[in-house]
């Protein structure tokens, strides 16, 4: 384990003499099948402090946090509270010591008002149920920390944002001195997680101890007032202050190596129009979801999508894919109409797919490698598995796929090779040689290997002379991978701007939706 | 007298739409906890049979009906222990239980088929009121279970939508992880409303038996009544108030065979007038998966799947 | 400090090989046991019943052709909801579509008898017995593929009237089924030509074969073709199966009509075989129900089927049997069945988990 100079002098614990910790781990092991995510972790936080835990995807940090608040158990050390020992068997117990997490997904019942969702659970409700006061008692907590809400509103209109504050409303109203925040920028705008840091400022001054769970360098550093970094489920390192890290420090911590954190961009753009698409047009249920889309990706060019979640993404690359006919308007594939004409005809045309949800749609989990290999083949009556055989083998040590041969069931693949499985799919071409790649949220969830291993194989493609469309919530990863990027915001292109030149405060703002200028 | 028929029909509705009402309450606070209970024909035959051998040996209609509810609870608990605590495919384990139900009722059935019961339900009496024209025999004119599975009826309907626990009900059949996170016991409450639909589907069974049957004969008391009464909680939204309309709406079809035997009405053949309230129900059914209704319908989100906490 | 215990259920990586068959007849066993335990505590003898059921069905060489004879049917109806089971799709009115099966069978023989010879009536009685088995199943069969309609409550109701109208066939007065004229209704037996003759004296006719040889066909086409193909992705993943451009819609209403008409089928072999006739006593065998048993047993493994279907007639005919041997009422062999299949759900969470116990806090060192 790495000792680094960054240690503060404060150590990992509290040095007895001051108040004790609002909440502290120590030695913390915890396994799961094949992987140690937990090392003998040490983590407090004290009442009044933001303290995040950073790291990358599958460094340990939420198996952790899932601890601290009950949903998980330890399999040796120990949990403290304000000093004295505890045991957390449930998150009920989590609750009753005053410690609550708010999920990367919420726990929220839709079709519950946001009242009912912030009192599911509680204790002290009579019997009966009297609406107009339940709305009452749940705006006095909302109002106390300046987070307003609406009590009658149905959770499923809400937007993220909103449904984000209800979380933490409920957590407060249930009694929570110790917030975790699982990953809560993820799913924001630039300006909403400004919002989000006023709020997390306000219960900081009430005496709340925040825990932020984060892969986000550049935020957390400006909210926290102590960073542990976790890397493979040890501690590598603690960091305190804010805004004084260096944060070229704390990646070096996160990963271990010095990592090229800036952009790839080399673009081999030729004129030829590979995907044109016209006036795009989607109603869903009386709901525009898509509204008069244009725009068109070049040979060897790579464009990237940016939006919060929820903005048409998924409908777009579906809509692209033949997936979904749109209710207006066209798309061309290396120059033929495919709209209308289904999945199959598309890819005929050359386009490939790689979408967001990739075990549950790209890849058929109970189905092995080979046979995942010729869902998006021609097959014939009796399907011919031998003459694929080779070409999956030559795949798997191409792509540097981490299996048991062709055989392998593609459930049983860790997130990052079931990707490469894909990608392996999709670039290697089906029913026609790949011209388009469409790809969906391509690194999330990934390791840090995994993302690079991604990137370099997107960027080869494009340098192959292949036209990528990239649709990702990641405002990072599309602002150094992309040639030119466009906003999509409520289901129209708001925003277009070359990559080179590309301003985050410009394009954030497009992405919640105000208007800036130049638009194209 | 011709118009006699119609209101002797709707009285006859309105009683046979008892067994609807608590079959079809019974599998709605199941479903709504989130677990499919498809033994409930299986479990109306055994109550009805555990309520008749109670009755008869005892004199007690009171002890039958109790009997036959706890009977209902039991083997609904053998479905409980499978879909909850087990994770069993709730579908194959409903099936099971009709299976092993519809044997064991005929089992136990056996040594008194084709018997009258000693002890029946009676009608309440409600004197000069019975003799209104029209409404008299149909509102007046029930017994005490029928008058007590709509007092239930409009009180799980209270309890359901105006009650704490009602939310937590309500919440564990659409969300269960949400419930969970928020420290209530998921199986304990799945496993309560089991048992409890359990209670009530028993309560139905011995009702058919010892107010509408009242003899044994294998495999016909029940007559697929339960799989009726599961439409009809699909029918009735899962909210119990709709229920005791879609019920009296199917009892009319399950009792217009014998109304029109009665008066001898004989231009429709008998089967065709046995097929009427499946048919009917089945219509129902197709009529409601129609894109534009199914959206109004509210059918709990993880009804079916058994809750496992997220254990990497 | 008290640890409280707690049970955790561990998803298992793998399966190991002994479980998935030590699980199955354990489940057997217990069922057996707790049988027993049930007979005596309401006074009849456990061995004497066990004894005749197992003896009559599987000791004698009458009783295993007799038991074998039985299977036919059962395996049929076992394919039928095991085809459908293994999309997801739950034909329970496998019962219905026998009824009509027999119902289509019969007319054909009646209708054609006559005027055909044997090598094309026993085909067409067949045929047509699995045509109808097809029809009954197709309005839930289109309901489900276009508009979702849950199939387990359509295909059931469907079998209530099945049911009326096997009676409605029967007891009408004038029915084209029925002997013209007779004191009891009986249905009318189909001329020769439309009969196989059975082996020897037993009830084991040729369409054993025939249908131990469609089971085997079923499985190569699910197993290698690009039909079978489809049904896999769509059974694992919906939305893989729309990503790829493979409809749904259509492979659902093809595997269920196939569903149907094999269960069609059986009640089709049962006309050409031991019945051969419109027999209202049908409505009381839940051949049907028993196939649906047999299926959830073997997994939706074909010749798992083939196995458990020939178990399953040896404990029907034997149980059959009881009714002359012992006053044992018959419905206990219906009870086993159910019990067995409870069992076996019961024993699936040890084949899918790992169950132990675990205290709930470790201290430190």
């Amino acid at each position: 384990m790495t000792n680094t100079s960054h240690e503060v002098a404060k150590g990992p614990h509290h040095e007895s003499g001051a108040a004790p910790s609002a909440l502290s781990a120590h030695s913390i092991v915890k396994r799961f099948p094949g992987v140690l995510a937990n090392d003998s972790v040490d983590f407090d936080v004290l009442p009044g402090e933001v303290h995040t835990l950073l790291g990358e995807n599958g460094a340990g940090k939420s198996t952790l946090a899932a601890m601290l608040c009950g949903l998980y158990q330890p399999d040796s050390g120990y949990i403290t509270r304000n000093g004295e020992r505890i045991a957390l068997s449930s998150p009920r117990a989590g609750l009753q010591h005053g410690i609550a997490m708010v999920h990367q997904h919420f726990r929220l019942v839709e079709r519950f008002t946001v009242a009912e969702n912030v009192i599911l659970g509680s204790r002290d409700l009579s019997f009966r149920l009297n609406r107009s006061e339940l709305e009452d008692r749940v705006c006095a907590v909302a109002e106390s920390y300046g987070l307003p809400i609406e009590p009658g509103a149905t959770v499923g209109d809400l937007s993220v944002g909103q449904r984000q504050r209800v979380e933490i409303v409920k957590a407060l109203y249930q009694g929570a001195e110790i917030l975790l925040l699982d990953e809560p920028t993820a799913v924001l705008v630039p300006a909403e997680v400004e919002k989000l840091f006023e709020n997390v400022h306000a219960m900081t001054q009430a005496g709340k101890s925040i825990v932020f769970i984060s892969h986000k360098l550049g935020e957390v550093v400006e909210i926290s007032d102590r960073v542990t970094v976790l890397r493979n489920g040890r501690v590598t390192g603690h960091v305190s202050g804010r805004g004084t890290t260096d944060t070229k420090e704390l990646a070096r911590l996160m990963v271990g190596r010095d990592i090229e954190l800036s952009t790839q961009r080399a673009s081999h753009a030729t004129g030829h129009e590979v995907l044109q698409i016209r006036d795009l047009s989607l109603n869903v249920g009386g709901v525009s979801v898509l509204s008069d889309i244009s725009f068109n990706v070049h040979a060897g060019e790579m464009v990237g999508i940016a939006g919060v979640a929820g903005n048409g993404q998924r409908e777009l690359a579906d809509t692209i894919a033949g997936l979904i006919s749109p209710t207006s308007g066209s798309v061309a594939i290396t120059g033929s109409m495919s709209t209308d004409r289904g999945p199959i005809h598309a890819r005929e045309l050359g386009l490939a797919y790689v979408p967001e949800d990739r075990l549950g749609m790209g890849l058929v989990p109970s189905m092995s490698i080979l046979d995942n290999l010729l869902l998006t083949r021609d097959r014939r009556i009796v399907v011919d598995r031998t003459s694929v055989q080779p070409e999956a083998v030559r795949l798997i040590d191409q792509f540097e796929i981490k299996a048991n041969g062709p055989e392998h069931i593609a459930r049983k693949l860790s997130g990052g090779n079931a990707q490469k499985v894909l990608l392996a799919r999709e670039l290697s071409g089906g029913r026609s040689a790949t011209k388009l790649l469409v790809v969906c949220s391509p690194t999330r969830g990934l390791d840090v290997g995994a993302i690079e291993t991604v990137r370099a194989l997107l960027d080869d493609a494009r340098s192959a002379g292949q036209a990528i469309l990239l649709i990702s919530e990641d405002l990072d990863e599309v602002m150094s991978l992309s040639d030119r990027i466009l906003v999509l915001y409520r289901g129209s292109i708001v925003h277009e701007t070359p990559g080179e030149s590309a301003q985050l405060a410009t394009v954030g703002a497009a992405m919640a939706g105000l208007s800036t200028e130049g638009n194209a | 007298m011709n118009e006699n028929i119609w209101v002797l029909a709707s009285a006859d509705s309105v009683a046979i739409a008892t067994t609807l009402i608590l079959a079809a309450l019974g599998a709605l606070f199941t479903e709504r906890s989130g677990v499919l209970n498809l033994g409930i024909e299986g479990i109306l035959l055994t109550a009805a049979i555990s309520s008749f051998l109670a009755a008869d040996a005892s004199g007690s209609i009171w002890l039958g009906l109790l009997i036959g509810s706890l009977a209902g609870a039991l083997l609904a608990g053998i479905h409980a222990l499978l879909s909850v605590v087990l994770r069993a495919n709730q579908i194959v384990a409903g099936l099971a239980l009709v299976i092993f139900g519809t044997g064991l009722a005929n089992f136990l059935g056996k040594p008194v088929e084709g018997k009258t019961v000693t002890t029946i339900i009676h009608p309440l009496s409600f004197g000069a009121l019975t003799d209104i024209p029209f409404v008299g025999p149909i509102v007046f004119g029930q017994d005490i279970i029928t008058y007590a599975s709509i007092a239930i009826a409009i009180l799980s309907s209270l309890y359901l939508f105006r009650s704490r626990p009602g939310l937590e009900l309500r919440a564990t059949g659409d969300d269960p992880a949400t419930v969970d996170s928020q420290g209530l016991s998921v199986a304990s409450i799945r496993i309560r409303y089991t048992l409890f639909g359990g209670l009530l589907v028993g309560l139905g069974g011995s009702w058919l038996m010892l107010a509408q049957s009242a003899a044994w004969h294998q495999a016909s008391t029940t007559n697929g009544i339960g799989w009726i009464a599961l439409a009809l909680v699909v029918f009735a939204g899962w909210r119990p108030l709709r229920l005791i309309f879609g019920a009296v709406l199917f009892g009319f079809t399950l009792q217009l065979p014998f109304t029109l035997q009665a008066e001898q009405i004989t231009f429709v053949p008998s089967a065709l007038m046995q097929m009427l309230p499946y048919l009917a129900t089945l219509v129902a059914l197709i009529a409601l998966s129609r894109p534009s209704t199914r959206n109004k319908l509210g059918a709990p989100k993880a009804l079916g799947t058994p809750f496992v906490r997220d254990e990497r | 400090m008290r640890s409280p215990i707690r049970i955790v259920f561990e998803q298992r990586n793998e399966t190991p090989k002994y479980l998935s068959t030590l699980v199955p007849l354990i489940s057997v066993i217990a069922a057996l046991v707790a049988g027993a335990l049930f007979l005596l505590a309401t006074g009849y003898s456990p061995i004497d019943t066990y004894s005749n059921m197992l003896s009559d069905g599987f000791t004698s060489s009458r009783g295993i052709t007799d038991t074998l004879g039985l299977s036919t049917v059962l395996i049929c109806t076992g394919i039928s909801a095991a085809f459908a089971f293994q999309m997801n799709l739950y034909n329970i009115g496998g019962e219905g579509q026998l009824y009509l099966g027999m119902i289509g069978g019969a007319w054909a023989g009646l209708a054609l008898g006559d005027r055909l010879p044997s090598f094309v009536m026993i085909p067409t009685v067949l045929l047509l017995g699995s045509l109808a088995g097809a029809v009954w199943i197709l309005i839930p069969a289109y309901v489900r593929s276009r508009l979702g309609t849950s199939e387990i409550v359509t295909t059931l109701l469907l079998t209530y009237v099945a049911a009326s109208l096997v009676d409605h066939f029967v007891y009408s007065p004038g029915s084209f089924f029925v002997t013209k004229n007779s004191a009891f209704p009986q249905g009318r037996l189909v001329p020769d030509s439309a009969s196989l003759t059975a082996f020897g004296d037993t009830s084991l006719y040729p369409t054993f074969f025939l249908v131990a040889l469609l089971a085997l066909v079923l499985y190569w086409v699910v197993k290698r073709t690009e039909y079978g193909y489809r049904i896999q992705v769509i059974a694992d993943s919906p939305r893989a199966a729309h990503y790829a451009g493979i409809n749904a819609n259509r492979t659902t209403l093809s595997v269920m009509l196939i569903s149907g008409a094999l269960s069609g089928l059986g009640g089709a072999a049962l006309i050409v075989g031991p019945f051969g006739r419109l027999d209202p006593g049908i409505t009381l065998l839940g051949y049907g129900y028993a196939g649906i048993v047999i299926a959830a047993l073997a997994r939706n493994n074909f010749s798992a089927i083939i196995v458990s279907g020939i178990l399953f007639a040896g404990l029907r005919s034997g149980g059959d049997k009881l009714q002359i041997s012992t006053d044992t009422p018959i419905h206990i062999g219906v009870m086993l069945q159910g019990a067995i299949l409870l069992f076996a759900l019961g024993g699936e969470a040890f084949r899918r988990y790992h169950i132990h116990a675990v205290r709930a806090e470790r201290t430190a060192q």
